[in-house]
């Protein structure tokens, strides 16, 4: 906060300061001495790295390999490929580690450009577990360490033995001074039905067909449509210029942009799918622990004072289940820019599920609302997504509700926001209606909308907004970071 | 005018003082508004010239001089809709000749202020205040101020921010 004062006031005579510093003291790092032993990451870890890369080489030498019929340069490339990658992985691998030195984590790497990084842990936000495919095939895990205040990127650990891994997390959050510390009753092999585990998840676990059922019908629309519009292109073009390949190919070649996209959207689906697998919430002191993954597992931690909002999707063929998706967004300050981050803490549910995760998010938060609608005349407007708008004060949050293909709830906590906006467009002037805008902290898509307002509405809501918010924001603690 | 046409601001439950922004605002805004369209026209003249010969210059002057006319009474009428107010908790801007808006930025969650000042708008002697929280979105600015007024706004600000700090 210096920093951003200094800024502030500039070259001008200072406004007499705050009677204490607010925020956490100014943090000098240090180093430790030289002589401290580094602890190792795991031998394999350059090889991991570059996996990718290897993928690649291995299949440029194939494809050599078969067109030239050339077996033995395959035999070379790879034993080329040893000698020069053992050799470079074990010099890199002397300068690559981590010593936890007081109340810091430094890590060094780089061979060239040597990288030496400190994470004051006192200022440490979560430890992230993160197993991908390549890892997990050799037990190993990676951490991702993020720290309030930090440049945005994580700092990574990668990669450790798994129960290495679990030890040195419990270890960092530990010295970090937080809830979780202790080292958690989980074996290494990573069963979600294991029922020794100390603490219990919050909702049964999701079973892999409901998911499979559910991301099925979240994506069939949009695939039918996808399919019919495409189809009908195809078929509009085809029978003016005909079917000829020539045709085939520059209708492929128009429409590639939006082929791609739906490809991507598709194959965004799938991964979904396989992230959201084996789910399995569970509650630790002032966290939200959420584990998930079916081929990368990943761990991660949601502080629940740092939750800015909680969003309660349904998308339209999930209505006749009466099933909801929930999503938690959190903010973090990272140099001067807050980053929001949105979690999937339940990634299909029914309505007793939906409303226990919610009030663990944000405590006495309800998972149904009874939200106004906006007045009739705005109907024509939205014919179709009239009936599923609405807006809601709440006792604890503001509560919006909009969208057709997916119907979202958004509930954001007083506390929580930044600041209030009326806004009225021309015909909206005309109609006497207006929208209010409630920012919470983070990008320009993280706001709750309230569309199409009566305008006196409107206006008594803001104010209303504004003063609740001041309400709970003096009943808690600032927390700037 | 239909009745329920009123600024939506006008509608706020309590009277609240709106202050002005400087008289040469105006003039400001008019002539940057008038150096742009000067830039579009020069840009337009190019292909007029090329499709018409000689008369495109012409063709392009007399368009500009309609268009930045009409420009200059649209900007001079959006001017007049600026507004701030300083509450006990909240500074309060206004905005907008076709869309209307009005923010509403609490001291608490003040995160940087700036001052700025353009070419055109140092000639005249006019400041900007901008002010930012952590919402991306919702960055507020007041335009126009003389630099003292800009200044102690700023400190004013700054005080009241660091006096009722809130979170994200």
């Amino acid at each position: 906060m210096s920093a951003e004062a200094e800024q502030v006031h500039g070259d001008e005579p200072a406004p007499p300061l705050a009677p204490e510093p607010y925020g956490p003291m100014p943090y000098t790092p240090s180093a430790p001495p030289e002589g401290m032993q580094r602890q190792r990451l795991h031998p394999l870890t350059p090889l991991l790295e570059s996996v990718r890369f290897l993928t690649a080489v291995a299949a440029a030498v194939g494809v050599q390999m078969f067109t030239s019929r050339n077996f033995l340069f395959a035999v070379y490339a790879a034993l080329a490929a040893a000698v020069v990658g053992g050799i470079a992985s074990l010099i890199a691998l002397q300068y690559r580690g981590f010593v936890i030195w007081g109340r810091e984590l430094h890590i060094y790497g780089g061979v060239f450009t040597r990288s030496h990084r400190t994470v004051p842990l006192d200022r440490l936000q979560s430890v992230d577990l993160v197993r991908p495919l390549q890892a997990r095939v050799f037990g190993l895990a990676q951490l991702n360490i993020e720290v309030a205040g930090g440049d945005g990127t994580d700092a990574k650990l990668a990669y450790l033995k798994h129960d290495r891994a679990l030890e040195l997390r419990a270890e960092l959050l530990s010295i970090a001074g937080r809830p979780g510390a202790q080292p958690r009753t989980e074996t290494a092999d990573d069963s979600t039905e294991d029922v020794s585990e100390a603490s219990s998840p919050l909702v049964p676990p999701v079973t892999v067909r409901k998911l499979a059922l559910a991301s099925l019908l979240e994506a069939l629309p949009v695939q039918l449509t996808a399919l019919l519009v495409f189809g009908t292109a195809f078929a509009v073009t085809g029978s003016i210029f005909g079917f000829t390949t020539v045709a085939t190919a520059l209708w492929f070649g128009f429409f590639a942009p939006a082929l791609f996209g739906y490809l991507q959207s598709t194959i965004s689906t799938v991964n979904r799918f396989l992230r959201n697998c084996r789910f399995r919430i569970t509650r630790d002191g002032g966290n939200l622990l959420i584990e998930r993954g079916l081929t990368d597992t990943s761990h991660e931690t949601v502080p629940v004072d740092r939750v800015t909002a909680v969003c309660f999707d349904e998308p339209i063929l999930w209505r006749r289940k009466d099933w909801r998706r929930v999503e938690v967004w959190t903010a973090a300050v990272s140099q001067q820019i807050s980053v929001l981050k949105s979690t999937t803490a339940l990634p299909v549910g029914s309505p007793a599920e939906v409303a226990t995760v919610a009030a663990e998010a944000l405590p006495d938060l309800p998972a149904a609302f009874a939200v106004h609608r906006p007045p009739r005349r705005a109907r024509w407007r939205m014919p179709m997504r009239w009936k599923r708008t609405g807006a809601l004060l709440d006792e604890k949050a503001f509560v919006v509700r909009h969208g057709w293909w997916v119907n979202t709830y958004v509930a954001l906590p007083y506390a929580r926001i930044q600041s209030v906006q009326v806004v009225q467009g021309r015909i909206q002037r005309l109609q006497g209606l207006a929208t209010v805008h409630a920012m919470s902290a983070g990008s320009i898509g993280h706001t709750a909308k309230a569309a199409h307002r009566d305008v006196e509405e409107a206006v008594a809501m803001a104010a209303e907004l504004r003063r609740r918010a001041d309400m709970a924001a003096a009943l808690e603690a600032p927390r700037l970071s | 005018m239909n009745a329920r046409a009123v600024p939506v601001w006008d509608l706020w439950p309590d009277g609240i003082e709106w202050q002005p922004m400087s008289p040469k605002l105006r003039t400001v805004w008019v002539l940057r508004s008038l150096l742009n369209m000067l830039i579009l026209a020069v840009i337009a003249a190019v292909p007029l010239t090329i499709w018409l010969g000689w008369e495109g210059p012409l063709w392009a002057l007399g368009g500009y001089v309609v268009l930045a006319g009409l420009r200059s009474l649209a900007v001079a009428r959006t001017v007049k809709t600026w507004g701030y107010a300083e509450r006990d908790q909240d500074l309060l801007v206004r905005h907008g000749l076709l869309t209307r808006r009005l923010s509403i930025v609490p001291y608490g969650r003040i995160q940087l202020i700036d001052l700025s000042a353009g070419p055109i708008e140092r000639m005249f002697g006019l400041t900007t205040v901008q002010v930012r929280t952590a919402a991306l979105a919702s960055t507020i600015e007041v335009p126009g101020l003389d630099p003292l007024v800009a200044a102690a706004l700023r400190d004013r600000l700054a005080v009241r921010a660091a006096e009722v700090r809130e979170g994200l």
